[in-house]
């Protein structure tokens, strides 16, 4: 289990964390997303002793890791944004090193280095040396180093780059299934592999944590509006932007279209169920419009934002201010 | 310890797998090598004495030590190694060990390797075997500080020739800075505190055979400074 309160991070005059605050239970996949220079790597380098607080706590399995760093390294495996791999070294001998760093002695260190090799795919390749491996090799050998002494605490910068998709979906096969005993926090500018493998995610911008949640929950939460997608047909008179206004609560006609004579396709914006006039849903409302205006409704449907463009919400929303 | 032993031993195959160690201990071999018997003329001269071969040494260590220890952290940092030592059960003081150890043992290798000399030179004369080895006492420890000072200087470079460079400089610096006191003369304040400093000055009492406990205490808390230097670099960057 991880928990930050407060977290704070400077480097130099820089603030790169502002108070950020967040709890991951063990069992659980925490995708940290955010564009480049949101603080993500600056958690997990905190998460991982690597640099300490300027204030606030990182707790990793209740240790503080300014207090006792040592103890919480020994519970972390960490793969970092830019693979630390020696060149000149075997995956071998490169995995040797690891294990006696991790302490792994006599039979737990050959089935700990065998279920590594295994796991990552990694038989083929291990007795070559590193400079010689591509770039997914690479990729995998530094997720062995981190997974090597089956770590309660598994920490994964960008873990899935340089990877071919074959792999990738392998890769987070693994990720998942480490996820389901483990606390597994990963960040990614890949939307699709949040709702691919986490089951939270945390949205940051600047620094700040813009949004949390499952990643199916976390649109409804933020988001402020509905969005309904509309196909109308009308017999009579043309459907148009001034008609559309006489929807109850509307907020605005984000498109509008002619599909073919007499049916149009409509996007609209709608005030969420709560502020909706009279507690009814959105859709309830466009619904009885359209019967009270004798149009005939052949589509309605409530629209999720894609993860996407909420990240390009929130994060925008964050640089115009 | 354990520790210790594991990075100097990841260090030490890493330098066995790359040709970086090997030349440069050939390097220092031949030139010793060459200094001894071509420039200086063992042969020539007659004397079976060693005290020619030692006295450069010094001088050859501000070049042997830079080449063993650049690589020593700057590599780490342009590999991004440096976040995986930093990220696994190891302290500040065993990473600093672990790395200063390896590369002792390199430069303690390549001396080890000039033993043929002595052994050859002790078949045409009569040796002071507890001469020579004062003499190898002396090139260790003095090794011992300027591994610790490249060490150290390494950690601060942001790469590999600049951690040469640096390194090489200040051991020049260290090295020669007593032949400024005997210019300024033997018995100023300054003059003897230039001595004092210097590495070469303290090594002088153990090429002329003499095992002096300041000399030896000058090495040992050269060594456990810049030590201590580095490991407090480390930690401090954990803060910035």
């Amino acid at each position: 289990m991880i928990e930050l309160r407060e977290l704070r991070k400077s480097y130099g005059g820089v603030e790169a964390v502002k108070g950020v605050s967040f709890v991951a239970e063990t069992g659980s996949v925490l995708g940290l997303l955010g564009p480049n220079g949101a603080g993500k790597t600056t958690i997990m380098k905190v998460l991982t002793g690597y640099h300490f607080p300027s204030s606030g706590t990182a707790l990793v399995d209740g240790i503080d890791v300014s207090e006792d760093p040592i103890a919480v390294k020994a519970r972390v495996g960490y793969l970092p944004e830019s693979v630390p791999l020696y060149q000149d070294l075997t995956v071998a001998e490169y995995l040797d090193f690891v294990a006696d760093a991790r302490g792994l002695a006599g039979g737990e260190r050959a089935s700990a280095i065998e279920r590594a090799v295994a796991s990552c795919g990694l038989s083929g390749v291990y007795r070559k040396k590193v400079e010689d491996l591509s770039k997914g090799y690479k990729q995998r050998t530094g997720l062995a180093q981190a997974i090597l002494h089956d770590p309660p605490i598994l920490i994964l910068d960008e873990p899935t780059t340089g990877l071919d998709p074959n792999q990738i979906i392998e890769i987070r096969a693994l990720i998942r299934s480490l996820g389901e005993s483990k606390t597994v926090i990963l960040s990614t500018h890949i939307l699709q592999e949040v709702e691919a493998i986490c089951s939270r995610v945390i949205i940051l911008s600047e620094g700040r944590v813009a949004a949390q949640g499952a990643p199916s929950e976390i649109g409804d939460a933020l988001k402020g509006e509905e969005r309904i997608v509309l196909r109308l047909k009308s017999a009579s008179r043309p459907v148009d932007r001034e008609r559309l206004s006489g929807i109850p609560g509307l907020r605005s006609v984000a498109s509008l279209e002619s599909e073919s004579p007499g049916v149009w396709a409509a996007e609209i914006a709608m005030p969420p169920a709560s502020s909706a006039s009279g507690a009814m849903e959105a859709g309830e409302l466009v619904f009885d419009w359209a019967v009270a205006n004798g149009l005939k409704v052949l589509e309605l449907e409530r629209r999720r934002l894609s993860l996407e463009e909420i990240f390009v919400k929130l994060t925008q929303e964050g640089d115009g201010r | 310890m354990k520790n210790v032993l594991a990075i100097a031993k990841r260090e030490l195959r890493s330098s066995f797998n790359s040709p970086v160690a090997y030349a440069v201990i050939l390097g220092f071999l031949l030139f010793t090598g060459v200094y001894l018997y071509f420039i200086r003329g063992f042969y020539a001269v007659g004397q079976a004495d060693l005290r020619v071969y030692f006295s450069i040494m010094p001088i050859v260590l501000c070049f042997l030590v830079p080449a063993l220890t650049m690589r020593s952290w700057a590599e780490e940092r342009r590999l991004g190694t440096y976040e995986l030592l930093l990220t696994l059960p190891f302290s500040e003081r065993q990473l600093v060990l672990g790395k200063f150890l390896s590369s002792f043992a390199l430069a303690a290798l390549a001396l080890l390797l000039t033993l043929p000399v002595p052994i050859a030179a002790s078949m045409l004369g009569s040796f002071d075997a507890g001469m020579l080895a004062t003499q190898y006492l002396g090139v260790l420890l003095e090794m011992a500080a300027a591994v610790a000072i490249g060490e150290w200087i390494s950690s601060l470079a942001k790469n590999q020739v600049s951690a040469f460079i640096g390194a090489v400089l200040a051991l020049l610096v260290l090295v020669l800075v007593d032949r400024v006191a005997s210019f300024l003369g033997s018995g100023g304040l300054v003059a003897s505190f230039l001595n004092w400093l210097s590495l070469s000055f303290h090594y002088d009492s153990f090429s002329r055979g003499v095992v002096d406990s300041r000399d030896l205490a000058y090495y040992l808390s050269a060594a456990v400074l810049f030590l201590y230097l580095s490991a407090w670099g480390l930690t401090r960057r954990k803060w910035s």
